[in-house]
Order: structure tokens, then sequence, then C-alpha cells
């Protein structure tokens, strides 16, 4: 005799056992666990290094520090022009005529100086000027 | 990469680690997805459990070799590693068919089901058993959407076929199970109707 509609499991029933089925899900056994971890580290590739990068190209203000002398020499280079900026500003009572007699020999506080005591051979330059 | 098992990070992502060589990612991974691989697999195999182990070691290892080659955005990897749990259980149904069909036999439980959790593992088995005479694509479909949980265009991916086939191996899946399954119903705690 043909099975009807109303002798089959209905869908409530049927869900029911779905779910006694999901509820009763295996557990892996510790020999499996132990299987699948040693094939996991087994197979795990090698950590990838850094990627080999290109150095960068050197740009126009690296190229002028490095032909300056590097870093070191235009820290000096700041330092000196701060100090005469500086000393243009506060026009200090040291720096007179008597401090200079000091470092230029034949300097006379009364005659003061001249750009040939700091540069000899200027005041033929100068004549030479004048002269045209 | 400080990981737990809680994590809220990708099982793609967590594959991209491991390819790129994540110790934390392979623990991860193994605690993830060994239980849910081995309860799918036992259900496909008619509650084999010793072949289960056997297919969930196989379909992992699988995994662990493609996963440096793994790019994310292409694929889920549960859709991935359904297909082929389904295929390396198609694989031993087929042989097992030439062997013998009923050699795998039922668990047997002679103890009367006084007890709700008793009831439930004997529908489980009783489920479990029915669902061996289904053909292979019915019971996949039926065991991804009722058990596994996953949606129609889910399984569709998995399977390789349209949400429509979907449907129509499922609904003829059900249909086949309550047939097979209507002579027990005094036995499944439905009553006598």
């Amino acid at each position: 005799m043909a099975m009807n509609e109303h002798d089959m499991l209905n869908d409530t029933e049927l869900a029911a056992l779905f779910e006694a089925a999901q509820e009763s899900a295996p557990l892996p056994s510790q020999k499996l666990w132990d299987q699948v971890h040693q094939d996991a580290l087994a197979a795990l590739p090698p950590p990838r290094g850094v990627a080999n990068v290109a150095p960068a190209q050197p740009g126009i203000l690296a190229g002028i520090i490095a032909a300056i002398g590097g870093w070191p020499s235009l820290a000096g280079l700041v330092t000196a022009t701060i100090a005469g900026v500086w000393i243009g500003f506060a026009n200090p009572d040291a720096l007179n005529d008597s401090t200079i007699a000091g470092l230029l020999p034949g300097f006379s506080a009364t005659q003061g100086y001249d750009l040939d005591d700091f540069a000899p051979g200027f005041t033929g330059l100068s004549a030479i000027l004048e002269e045209g | 990469m400080a990981l737990d098992l809680n994590s809220d990070i990708s099982d793609e992502a967590l594959l991209v680690a491991y390819g790129n060589g994540d110790r934390e990612a392979a623990f991860v991974l193994t605690t993830r997805f060994t239980p849910r691989v081995l309860g799918y697999a036992t259900r496909i195999l008619g509650g084999d459990r010793a072949e289960a182990e056997d297919v969930t070691q196989e379909a992992l290892l699988r995994l662990w070799k493609i996963a440096p080659d793994w790019r994310q955005g292409e694929a889920k990897v549960t859709t991935w590693l359904y297909r082929v749990v389904s295929n390396l259980c198609t694989d031993r149904l087929r042989k097992r068919r030439n062997v013998d069909i009923d050699a795998i036999e039922e668990p047997a439980d002679t103890r009367p089901a006084v007890t709700q959790r008793l009831i439930a593992e004997d529908r489980a088995r009783a489920l479990i058993g029915a669902m061996r005479d289904l053909p292979d694509r019915q019971k996949q479909a039926v065991t991804l959407r009722h058990i596994e949980g996953l949606t129609n265009p889910e399984i569709a991916a998995i399977m390789e076929i349209s949400t429509e086939a979907v449907e129509s191996l499922t609904a003829r899946g059900k249909r086949a199970l309550a047939k097979t399954l209507a002579h027990r119903r005094k036995e499944l705690g439905y009553g006598d109707e």
C-alpha cells in the first residue's frame, strides 16, 4: 500500500531530528587533534621576511648637504650664522678698537682700521680700481 | 599577530597569515575547523567515525598546502573546505559501495530512552542512519542546509549548482527521510498517530 502524506513525518518532526543531529556533533579525538596540529605545523611556510626595498635616490637638499661635508658641517654653518647675526645686533663692547688692536698687528686705535688691515694688498687693488 | 580562539579575524585573513608562516594562525585554524569538518564528514559517511577522522585530516592537509596561494576576497575558506570534504566523502562512499553497503553497523544502543538526552541521541542516530540511503547529492544538500545551517546560495557555491537545484535536492531529500522514518515514529518519541 502506498504511503500517504499523513503517514510521513511532518516538517516539525523532521526539524526536531535535524536539531538532535546538530546537538550530537562528534568531538575530535585527542589523536585527531594531535595529527591535525602536527600537519599544520609541518606544512607551515617559513615566515616571510621584509621585502628587499631599493634605497631611495638622494634629493637635491641631500646633495647640497653632502657637498659641504655632511650634517656636521651644516651644524657648524648654522652656528656661525647665528653667531654673526647675534654679534650684528648686540654690537658687544668687547669687540672694540682695543681688542681688534690685539688681533691685528700695526692697527692703531686712533686711526681706526681699514680693509687693508684684514686683506693686505687690498689698497693696491683700490688704487688700480681708482685709476681705472 | 596576537590571536585567540574567539578572535573576530576572518577565516580568510587567518589562512593568509598561516600562508605567511604565522604559527598562532595555525593553532586557531585547526581549532576552528577540525570539529566542523569532522561533524560534516561523519554525517555524510553515515556515522563512520574512523573514516570521518581520515577525511578530516586529509581535507585540512589540503588546506594547509593551498594556504600560501590563497587570495583574500576570492572565495570563502568554508566553501572551499566543505567542497573538498564532500568530494573526499563521495570517493569513499563509492569505494564502500563496491565492497559492502551494509558493512557499517549502526551504533547499537538497547538502553530505554528514558531521558530527553537519550531521545535526542536516538533521533540523531536514526536520522544519520536514514540518510545513508539518500543519494549522495541529496545527502550533502540536506546536511549542509539543515544540520550545518548554511544558506542555499552558500550550498550552491559549495556544490557548484544553482540555488534552485539546491532547493530541489533538499526538498527531495527531506521527503525521502520523512517516508523512511515514518515507521519509527513511536521509537522517535512522536507517539503512535
